[in-house]
């Protein structure tokens, strides 16, 4: 680095090497990118020499924003060289934290607002990202860490594409009670969490589980307007899969969404179903011990409900015996995790003490 | 599937080396305790391997480690997902910080791909050998030269991570590789932590012993220059052949290291090279320089060319060419997934209409059956025998080579002790290590195929054999079918090699741990071919070991009584420690005795962490325990049985989940 990068115009610069990206001199258009994305990085991040001064930084961020910078990194991740992605992810992690000196703290940073309200289609290219194993990793982290947002991960659910109330005209277009139709970019998720290969797959998870676990109120009334499509997805695509980890890490997941206090309802509305009981008894039959173990915490909900549903008493009691003496010695040698032992104990005795024909539950099925 | 796709780009060709990652789990409870614990031993193989499309050769390693150690030990590598409770997460940030390291002085991450519970992870295939492979012929040492070409690659490798906001953290010869033409590279992001943020400083305790930087053992926060201290050590291997205090115990390392003046270079060495380890092991880490200015130091500046390290890797083929050992290359070979069949009234009644399990092909059991009642029937007896103690074989314990201390919170319930009738030992016999490649990082840590130990206790499976479903197995040993056999097998799998490896684990000297790997390897064939042989040569062992009065007094006496119950509670070869006072339950005179002896060495050694675990004013601890092991005793001879009165313990859950569908109908129903 010689000098002051000249800010100014790196926007500017980035986007005319994009857009030729195509043309026959790609690779060397690609390789000039590179360079004016890391100067962009240095501007951002300050060299030990020169500290980057606020007034830049947001000169640097305003062009971004007017050059459509952003929808264009996020659009041609997958294309930049390999040291050009991780600067873009640096880049991308600056730009979204970034508040002008006089903003308060409680505001949202500009380029997020930006984003969020006019051009929610960087985050589901941000997304997209995960088509391709070149982009998954940088695109991942970028989306976790704006994910901490609502109003981020409201765009990533709420997309619908042209539907009227679809996130695509900006967050406060939403219309939350509008059913889904399975179309719009969260729902690709299922796909590339049980189609990618390792690496990409179990990035788009974190992700993923990030999306369904940090907002305690977006979250849950979007898994009651759309329980029925998500659990379908949920349960066919994730907890059957396949790929080990995808089934493993879901159940898990489902566990953990159930217990989660916000999600209350969600969870008497599945424990509900005798169909996610039967899925969820072979799981503990599965031949893979770490998914019995994960399939146990799911289980657990179903027995310890003090309300069961008479379709889930059925099949409890169809299988007493059965569950009774296949529970005693399931998995047997964790000696050594407490918690699990007795929990253990507790379903049996839950199961033995239950009354031999169905009753009806004290409450009604609440309708979610 | 997209992994079957990538698995399919490359042909496995053979394997090159066997490698032992036992590790040495350390969290610290709380500031006066420090719970240490020697997780079993973790093993890997290392392939060579060809990526199809390009000719190229790989290494692909092949381990599964119980995967208790979150940022692993020595090479990064293939993990059985299914051996562990950690998050996958975890796995997977740690293959990302592999994955966004491309440097010419750092091996090269290619991909990874699952297979089953597996995990397989591609690298850089490297044919020189590690720094401590190429140290092995004599004179066990690299010239000056030599080293300062090593050292000044170490350097720009180390200069790279630490831009990307990397630490290596486990910095030592057995992570240095080279490759055929001398290049350098830095092996084994195991251990590597991402700095995301420059300021926050890594309070984790991870390494290995030797190499570790005081701050490190300190846990007073650390941050890259802990890899310059390494580096130091590192250079200090390469000129003596061995790190400082490697005579020492590895724990006890750990407190002399902080304890002591920095080590120093001594011996006929240039002023340069003394002046330069000073640098590196300066104690105090602000005044430690950094990489890049290390580079410009005058040692460093007047090296030569890697053209001048084909010389070490010369000396190394001579060398294995004069040992006229033969080694099997063992092919990799996949194993089929052996389910036994289900019976049908096992599966679950839903509707009248009998649900499937959904299910891969199986194959049929190939055991005889019968097997397993005689086992079972060994098993009740040995509960008879003996009703407070769980016959629970803990993973045998190897070399500690890396140790990690998380801060805070990590559970101790790494040791899945498994219940139940012992694996056939069905080991693949292991030699020594004489392949070259990645594969040498596991020179020094060598032995042995997966434990399989973490498989066996899959309780619901009623097939006692379902261990061959292990991908790892080569089914190559004996049915067992005679009592002899039984129990010969059981020895070798209870007793003889735990022992073993534990022995190797508290071994320092080279010789000494090649000639008892080699013992240990002799036990592991005769194991496969003869199980019964085995148990013939301990009983006439015993009987001999009897009519001498000085033997029998010696070997077949408990040595003391103090070691009771505790100490026969674990298998030998697992020492789990907890709760152990900082300082001075450690002091020498405990951990390293009579070296004479290693059988009274070892025996003391659990003895003491037994006196070490119902230590100060914890008897009640040690009772505690007891009655546990009882409870837990009790539950496996009357499965199913009744519960004890009351299901006391169980209250708490059942208020958690009970206060929580309250707290719902109370929202709802204000009356409730």
């Amino acid at each position: 680095m010689t000098g002051r990068p000249n800010t100014i115009d790196l926007a500017k610069q980035a986007k005319d090497h994009v857009y030729k990206l195509d043309g026959p001199g790609g690779p060397a258009k690609a390789e000039e990118l590179a360079k004016v994305l890391n100067q962009m990085k240095l501007a951002l991040q300050g060299v030990p020499e020169y500290e980057s001064s606020p007034e830049q930084v947001y000169s640097l961020v305003t062009g971004l924003i007017e050059e459509d910078l952003l929808f264009l990194l996020a659009q041609n991740l997958h294309r930049l060289p390999f040291e050009a992605r991780k600067d873009t992810q640096v880049i991308f992690s600056y730009v979204f934290r970034f508040r002008p000196p006089t903003a308060s703290p409680k505001t949202d940073p500009v380029a997020l607002s930006y984003v969020v309200n006019n051009r929610p289609e960087v985050l589901l290219e941000l997304c997209r990202g995960y088509e391709h194993k070149e982009s998954a990793t940088p695109a991942g982290s970028v989306l976790r860490e704006v994910l901490k947002s609502e109003a981020a991960a409201a765009i990533i659910l709420y997309d619908d594409g042209e539907q009227p109330g679809s996130s695509l005209k900006g967050v406060t277009a939403i219309d939350r009670e509008r059913p889904q139709t399975g179309n719009g970019v969260f729902w690709r998720f299922f796909d590339w969490i049980d189609k990618s290969s390792f690496e990409v797959a179990a990035d788009a998870f974190t992700t993923f589980r990030e999306l369904l676990t940090k907002h305690k109120e977006l979250v849950p009334r979007y898994l009651a307007v759309n329980f029925e499509l998500f659990f379908e997805k949920y349960n066919s695509i994730l907890v059957q899969s396949n790929s080990y980890v995808t089934k493993r890490q879901s159940i898990k997941l489902l566990g953990e969404i159930l217990l989660d206090r916000s999600n209350y309802n969600v969870m008497t509305a599945y424990v509900d179903r005798g169909e996610h009981l039967k899925i969820c008894m072979n799981l503990l039959r599965s031949d893979r011990k770490m998914v019995q173990y994960e399939g146990f915490h799911v289980f657990k909900v179903f027995v310890a409900n003090p309300h069961k549903s008479i379709a889930v008493q059925k099949i409890l009691l169809m299988n007493r015996d059965k569950l009774l003496s296949f529970l005693s010695h399931f998995l047997e040698d964790r000696t050594d995790d407490e918690q699990f032992i007795d929990e253990r104990e507790f379903l049996i005795k839950q199961i033995r003490n239950m009354p031999p024909n169905p009753v009806p539950p004290a409450r009604h099925a609440q309708p979610v | 599937m997209a992994d079957e796709a990538i698995a399919g780009h490359y042909q496995v060709l053979e394997e090159l080396g066997l490698l032992c990652m036992s590790s040495f789990y350390m969290h610290e409870s709380s500031v006066a305790y420090i719970s240490l614990m020697i997780v079993g031993g973790s093993f890997g193989v290392v392939y060579k391997g060809i990526e199809k499309a390009s000719g190229e050769v790989v290494a692909i390693k092949h381990v599964s480690r119980p995967y208790t150690i979150p940022y692993g030990a020595t090479s990064s590598t293939t993990i059985d997902l299914e051996s562990t409770d950690d998050d996958i997460q975890d796995i997977q940030a740690e293959i990302s910080v592999l994955a966004t390291c491309a440097s010419s002085y750092v091996t090269q991450y290619k991909a990874s791909f699952l297979r089953g519970s597996k995990l397989w992870i591609v690298m850089e295939y490297l044919g020189g050998g590690s720094c401590l492979d190429l140290l092995k012929p004599e004179p066990c040492s690299f010239g000056e030269p030599q080293i300062a070409i090593i050292c000044r690659e170490l350097l720009r490798g180390l200069e790279y991570l630490h831009a990307e906001g990397k630490i290596h953290r486990d910095i030592k010869a057995a992570n240095v590789l080279l490759s055929e033409t001398g290049k350098v590279k830095l092996a084994d992001f195991g251990v590597a932590a991402q700095l995301t943020n420059i300021k926050s400083q890594r309070n984790t305790f991870v390494g290995t012993p030797f190499w570790m930087a005081p701050e490190v053992i300190q846990q007073s926060g650390y941050d890259f220059k802990a890899d310059i201290w390494s580096l130091g050590i590192t250079a200090l291997e390469m000129a003596n052949g061995e790190p400082p205090h490697a005579s020492l115990h590895p724990m006890k390392a750990l407190f002399h290291i902080p304890k002591n003046p920095p080590p120093r270079l001594e011996g006929n060495f240039s002023k340069e090279f003394k002046d330069f380890i000073a640098q590196c092991l300066m104690k105090d880490p602000e005044r430690r320089p950094s990489a890049k200015e290390l580079l410009r130091h005058r040692f460093i500046k007047s090296s030569g060319k890697i053209e001048a390290l084909q010389e070490l890797i010369e000396r190394r083929r001579t060398y294995d060419a004069t040992k006229t050992k033969k080694r099997n290359r063992p092919y990799y070979q996949e194993t089929l997934q052996d389910f036994s069949p289900r019976d049908e009234q096992d599966e679950w009644v839903f509707d009248t209409v009998r649900s499937v399990v959904p299910r891969k092909a199986t194959v049929k059991s190939r055991k005889p059956s019968s097997i397993f009642s005689t086992e079972e029937a060994l098993r009740r007896m040995d509960l008879k025998d003996a009703p407070l103690q769980p016959t629970s074989p803990a993973p045998p314990t190897m070399r500690k080579s890396t140790v990690l201390r998380q801060p805070s919170g990590a559970q101790m319930s790494s040791t899945r002790s498994t219940r139940g009738q012992p694996p056939p030992a069905m080991r693949r016999p292991l030699q020594p290590d004489m392949s070259f490649g990645n594969s040498g990082s596991s020179q020094r840590l060598f032995r042995r195929v997966p434990s399989d130990g973490s498989n066996s206790g899959r309780a619901s499976s009623p097939n006692p054999f379902d261990d061959v479903a292990d991908e790892n197995k080569h089914p190559n040993a004996v049915e067992v079918t005679s009592k002899e056999a039984i129990l010969g097998r059981r020895l070798y799998s209870k007793a003889l090699d735990p022992t073993l490896a534990e022995l190797h684990a508290q071994t320092s000297s080279m010789a000494k741990r090649e000639a008892l790997a080699k013992l240990s390897d002799a036990f592991a064939a005769l194991d496969a071919v003869d199980p019964e042989g085995v148990y013939h040569l301990f009983r006439n062992l015993n009987a001999t070991m009897t009519q001498d009065s000085k033997l029998s007094n010696a070997f077949l006496n408990p040595l003391d009584p103090t070691a009771g119950p505790l100490d026969s509670e674990k298998p030998p070869g697992t020492v789990i420690i907890k709760s152990v006072p900082a300082n001075p339950p450690l002091s020498p005179t405990k951990l390293v005795l009579a070296a004479n002896n290693p059988h009274l060495k070892s025996h003391k050694r659990r003895q003491s962490a037994a006196l070490v675990h119902s230590g100060p004013g914890s008897p009640e601890k040690a009772t505690k325990q007891e009655r546990d092991a009882e409870k837990v005793a009790l539950q496996a001879r009357y499965p199913g049985r009744e519960a004890q009165p009351g299901m006391e313990h169980c209250k708490q859950l059942s208020d958690v989940l009970y206060s929580r569908w309250i707290d719902g109908l109370r929202l709802r129903w204000p009356g409730t």
